[in-house]
């Protein structure tokens, strides 16, 4: 490691980066399942990016769905705002 | 095949000229496999029914082979098609005459260690016989570089191994719209075969003939190792590879730019790391660092060392790219450091797993909603705590969002006062955040998560200047959802309202509400 003098700002402390990276953990619904002091901070950062992928696909397809169901509605009809709000 | 090989060269003069004296017993014949029969018995027994074809079936294999060149009857190997024999040797024959250069074959095959040592004298006679009735086409393939040595020995037929590979890659990628257009149905097969082959050999241009991918190509079709179908079947794949090896040229060209800008970022990306970052931080969580491999000795040590940083360079990039990769995931993020990007992170995936809760739910819940309201309107406060429930439970089992949605507590969701979610927020101290609290459904809900009125008045204007949530702010305001408020924007009159008269009642709200809905949608 070398030392790197380009900046003053606070040092991240390892134990904060382990801390979020824990928290981050959590919320992960595969590794959270298992021990979860398991995970490299390489792994849980694969799966985030991953999970983030995927939720996003889950939104993507949740908008289509809702916007189906907002077309068999009447335009007039509060179901129509309420799925209209629903759809970011 | 090997040893089918000599019999196939012995065999070839005899067959030669026994060919013509069977074609008069061919046309005698009932069938193609009759045909078989008889040009090969033709010596030995001249008219056969098919309890023959057991007996010479080796030799018939062979046979069409050499019998496609002589006859270019009927004569159908069982494994190859007649189109692909004719076309094959048409396009043999087109480039045999280009280069007529039988010593290249020799060193071609010799360099493909190319088990049949008749090729030469096999090749030749092809090129001999096949009348050149197609224009001297540009020469067949380009790319067999001896870097394919796994290719098949059927590789030969390197034609013009002394033409300029440029010349030929270019006229390769002209005959391919004659090649394409002739190729019978195995030949594509050859081709999406030469295809790859193309591609990795065009950086090689500067091989022999494109031997190796009619080599492939042909082992793919023929797989007998006859040579002369070899040669065949090359001669057919090679305008085909030509013109897929053009488009495969673009390829390896298109390739290149990538890993090149990939690499090139990657190194951007390093030396902002280096600057960002204020430290090297290795998350290891579970183990220590690994240096107790330093013996005592000095060099030991060091070398020890050494491997420890290069394993630890290594792994320190690939969590930095990952890191890269998980910022530019997450919206209008812009923080530079580990921690404040981590952050961000972790409350994007919660504001995602919120959203794509609220959406679930509320597209179960919607169709329920109106037609059977009045079943669910009594068991409010049992809905209420199902819905905080499930708030809870959603965050702790993301992957259960779809499958606890269709509550009928939820319905009562769009038309819940303030007070209810506060009421429900209350009961149900949803252990991380405050996202928890907010009701589920947007329209309505918005506006609940804090139960002071204040927070409801002042949610409009805030909706008004973030029309796209930021995350982070409805997060912290408990709300979550940027969807929510479209929603409150749109019910925010509704609500406000119905809120004076829900306060009070959590139970009696949805009754004075759900009439106030109606006519307001």
């Amino acid at each position: 490691m070398s030392s790197r003098r380009s900046r003053e700002a606070p040092r991240i402390t390892d134990d904060q980066i382990i801390q979020l990276l824990s928290k981050l953990q959590q919320l992960l619904p595969e590794i959270r399942n298992r021990r979860s002091n398991k995970a490299s901070a390489s792994k849980v950062l694969q799966e985030t990016c991953n999970y983030v992928r995927s939720l996003h696909q889950e939104v993507d397809d949740l908008s289509d769905r809702l916007s189906q169901l907002l077309s068999t509605v009447d335009a007039n009809s509060p179901e129509a705002s309420i799925i209209q709000s629903l759809i970011m | 095949m090997n040893h089918c090989v000599p019999d196939f060269e012995t065999d070839d003069d005899y067959f030669f000229s026994a060919s013509a004296n069977s074609k008069r017993h061919k046309k005698s014949a009932m069938g193609d496999e009759d045909i078989m029969e008889l040009l090969w018995q033709n010596g030995q027994v001249v008219v056969q029914s098919q309890n023959q074809r057991s007996a010479g079936n080796k030799k018939s294999e062979t046979m069409p082979s050499t019998a496609g060149r002589e006859i270019r009857s009927g004569v159908i190997d069982e494994e190859t098609t007649p189109s692909n024999l004719f076309m094959q040797e048409d396009e043999m024959v087109s480039w045999l005459h280009y280069p007529s250069d039988d010593n290249s074959l020799d060193l071609y095959l010799h360099n493909n260690d190319i088990p049949y040592p008749v090729l030469p004298s096999s090749s030749s006679a092809p090129a001999t016989t096949l009348p050149s009735s197609l224009p001297p086409p540009p020469p067949p393939l380009v790319t067999v570089p001896p870097t394919r040595p796994p290719i098949p020995p059927l590789n030969r037929v390197d034609e013009e191994p002394s033409q300029p590979k440029f010349a030929n890659f270019l006229h390769f990628s002209r005959s391919n719209k004659r090649g394409l257009a002739g190729s019978g149905p195995s030949s594509s097969k050859q081709m999406s075969q030469a295809i790859t082959q193309s591609t990795v050999v065009e950086s090689n241009i500067g091989c022999r003939g494109s031997m190796s991918s009619f080599g492939g190509a042909g082992t793919s079709s023929a797989g007998t190792g006859r040579e002369p179908e070899t040669c065949d079947v090359s001669a057919s794949s090679s305008p085909g590879t030509g013109g897929s090896g053009a488009s495969a040229s673009v390829e390896p060209s298109s390739h290149k730019p990538p890993p090149a800008t990939d690499d090139r970022k990657r190194k951007g990306r390093d030396t902002d790391d280096t600057e960002c970052y204020s430290e090297d931080l290795e998350f290891e969580y579970h183990d220590p660092k690994k240096k107790s491999r330093g013996s005592a000795s000095s060099t030991k040590r060091s070398r020890a060392a050494e491997v420890h940083n290069l394993s630890e360079r290594r792994r320190r990039d690939r969590i930095n790219e990952k890191m890269k990769a998980l910022q530019e995931l997450i919206p209008r993020c812009n923080k530079s450091d580990k921690a404040s990007m981590l952050d961000e992170a972790i409350e994007y995936l919660k504001s995602l797993q919120m959203q794509v809760q609220m959406m679930s739910m509320g597209y179960n819940m919607v169709p329920m909603m109106f037609p059977g309201v009045q079943r669910y309107m009594p068991t409010m406060p049992a809905m209420g705590m199902g819905m905080g429930m499930g708030m809870g439970m959603g965050m702790d089992h993301i992957g259960m969002n779809r499958g606890m949605v269709p509550y009928p507590s939820v319905l009562p969701g769009p038309q819940m006062p303030n007070s209810a979610a506060a009421h429900m927020g209350q009961r149900f101290p949803v252990p991380r955040f405050q996202m928890a609290q907010v009701p589920i459904m947007g329209p309505g809900t918005g506006e609940a998560a804090n139960p002071s009125d204040p927070m409801m008045n002042s949610f409009p204007t805030q909706n008004a200047n973030q029309p796209r949530v930021p995350f982070l702010d409805p997060y912290q305001q408990c709300l979550g959802l940027p969807q929510t408020q479209l929603a409150q924007q749109q019910q925010q009159q509704q609500n406000q309202t119905g809120m004076a008269a829900v306060t009070s009642k959590p139970s009696s709200s949805k009754d004075v509400r759900y009439p106030q809905r109606h006519p307001t949608g």
